[in-house]
């Protein structure tokens, strides 16, 4: 009987994994080869993109980032009203009347801050290794939406709380589209879903918020590693050795890929591989990653029991405060904006983004692709340097050193 | 004729060639058509907002001389010697709201200052600020229209 039970209990576990836990490098293999999860990885790795110091995981941690986000906002989800002044009223619930309500709501936003600079630092490392170079020029692509994404899913949570934060950043915010040429009033009416800002621009920025933009990032979040997947990992041209030396140890045509034969493009990155400067995923780069993981549920944990979210007063629409400052990331710009509004609002980040987009197309060719600062790419690290670093002096210009009427004042006064 | 090859790889009859089109101009067509029929979707047809022409009260609640401001409804309303007018508090800028300070009126978002005409002063404002219409109701009320801008010259005596 007792037997019995283990055999039957053996085939529903085998159902579910359909193999046991894997003993052997080729168990652990096949392992990552059939799990839909871990086929996410290939089920060897090139040593050098295993170095910590060669991607500092912030393209992993910008991912746990989303997953941690996805949960405590379906779980907020559950107490949030969408309707004002309902909305602030549920995160005065939030705070002081649901268990553990306002850890939630500190995971969430402190998550969302954290997003968005991994998501910057992530961008700058894989500009400073020349990771954008080919076959990966699309991936790059796709990553400049999904940090636009990023910014949008962060604007459009900021109104929520439909506190006076909230509410003038929105306010500065959906005035800099209107000055959009052509489309710009359009795109405003169609934010805020009619002249003001109301229950129908909460109502509109909660859809958004919680439907369309994060399952337009799932979607290109999916794409994103499956095309690193694909491509392969800028790094293992590094460790590739001349082709004499691996002929007859892993003959190319013995990889997955070639067997394949599914792809018509040369597969450089992946067939010139020196197998013998391969580990297996499992457990080297598996194990590292549930360690990255770990580490950032944890710093999560202490920061939200630490640092509470602000809530100021509710939205009053008759008072503005002074200074009204948007969210932080956006103080760059709202520092250009002081300036001029078409130019600081809408030009200069127009011409950004669209720069970022076509960059792979321009910068061509994979000289110096997969080091830090390779010598051969200095000019292009230049420029990009130059502008990553006036965004962060403009960004703390905007944070720390403007006070009333967006005067200059000196922090430690 | 020694082989048959397959179909699809002789020249393309040219009949078929243009169906073909014709299908892709056709479904095109009716793509792009429900596209903007879900683009329209998201504009709306009602707005449950305050009317954009609206009753502030008689003329006799604001004194003569004196500038009111009206938090609702984001308003200067002014009784000068040569009679009403409004001025918005809407800073052209951003939307924050300007304060009277001085004879003019201050942004306290981005520094923009205006005068008292709500002409730019200085600063980042790219307009000076609104005026609307006023307009005396059938019960002798002023009417305020935010819809009918009108310039610094506008006065109404009532």
């Amino acid at each position: 009987m007792r037997h019995r039970l283990a055999v039957w209990f053996d085939g529903v576990r085998r159902s579910v994994w359909r193999i046991g836990w894997p003993v052997t490098d080729k168990d652990r293999a096949a392992a990552m080869i059939s799990s839909l999860f871990l086929h996410i990885h290939s089920a060897r790795v090139s040593r050098h993109v295993l170095k910590p110091t060669y991607t500092f995981a912030l393209g992993l941690v910008s991912g746990i980032l989303f997953i941690v986000l996805s949960v405590t906002g379906l779980a907020l989800m559950l107490y949030y009203v969408p309707y004002p002044p309902e909305a602030y009223r549920s995160m005065k619930d939030l705070q002081f009347v649901v268990t553990f309500g306002i850890v939630l709501r500190n995971m969430h936003r402190w998550s969302a801050h954290a997003m968005v600079g991994v998501v910057f630092l992530h961008m700058c490392r894989v500009f400073w290794t020349g990771s954008y170079k080919p076959p990966r020029e699309f991936n790059w692509v796709v990553g400049v939406l999904l940090l636009l994404l990023t910014l949008g899913l962060s604007f459009t949570g900021y109104l929520l709380p439909w506190d006076q934060l909230a509410f003038w950043a929105i306010t500065v915010g959906t005035n800099i589209a209107a000055y959009a040429p052509v489309v710009g009033d359009q795109v405003k009416f169609l934010l805020l879903g009619g002249h003001m800002i109301g229950p129908m621009t909460l109502l509109r920025f909660y859809v958004l918020h919680c439907v369309i933009l994060p399952l337009a990032m799932l979607l290109l979040i999916s794409l994103h590693v499956w095309r690193v997947r694909k491509d392969g990992l800028s790094g293992a041209e590094i460790s590739a050795s001349p082709t004499e030396e691996r002929a007859g140890v892993f003959p190319a045509s013995a990889k997955t890929y070639g067997l394949m034969g599914l792809t018509t493009r040369p597969r450089a990155s992946v067939e010139a591989r020196d197998p013998n400067d391969e580990v297996f995923a499992w457990p080297h780069l598996l194990y590292r990653e549930l360690l990255v993981a770990l580490a950032v549920i944890v710093v999560l944990h202490v920061v939200s029991l630490v640092f509470m979210a602000p809530l100021e007063e509710i939205a009053d629409p008759t008072r503005t405060p002074n200074p009204a400052k948007a969210p932080w990331y956006f103080l760059g710009l709202q520092e250009l904006v002081h300036y001029s509004a078409l130019v600081g609002g809408v030009i200069v980040p127009t011409l950004i983004v669209l720069a970022l987009l076509v960059l792979p197309y321009i910068d061509r060719g994979t000289s110096g692709s997969g080091r830090w600062f390779a010598p051969e790419r200095r000019l292009a690290n230049s420029v990009f340097t130059t502008l990553a670093v006036v965004s962060v002096v403009l960004t703390v210009i905007g944070t720390f050193f403007r006070g009333a009427n967006w005067a200059w004042v000196w922090p430690w006064k | 004729m020694t082989t048959d090859r397959p179909r699809l790889l002789e020249r393309p009859d040219p009949v078929r060639r243009s169906m073909f089109a014709i299908g892709c101009i056709a479904i095109g067509a009716a793509t792009a058509g429900f596209l903007a029929a879900t683009l329209r979707f998201f504009v709306p047809n009602v707005l449950y907002e305050p009317s954009r022409r609206f009753d502030i009260g008689p003329p006799s609640g604001f004194p003569p001389g004196a500038v009111t401001f009206l938090p609702d409804r984001r308003l200067y309303v002014f009784n000068g010697t040569d009679g009403f007018y409004t001025i918005s508090s809407v800073c052209t800028h951003l939307g924050c709201n300007v304060k009277r300070g001085g004879p003019g009126f201050a942004c306290p978002c981005h520094g923009s200052q205006f005068n008292e005409n709500g002409q730019v002063v200085q600063g980042p404002a790219p307009k000076p600020l609104a005026w609307y219409s006023l307009s005396l109701s059938p019960h002798a009320h002023l009417v305020v229209d935010l819809d009918h801008p009108v310039t610094p010259e506008f006065r109404l005596r009532a």
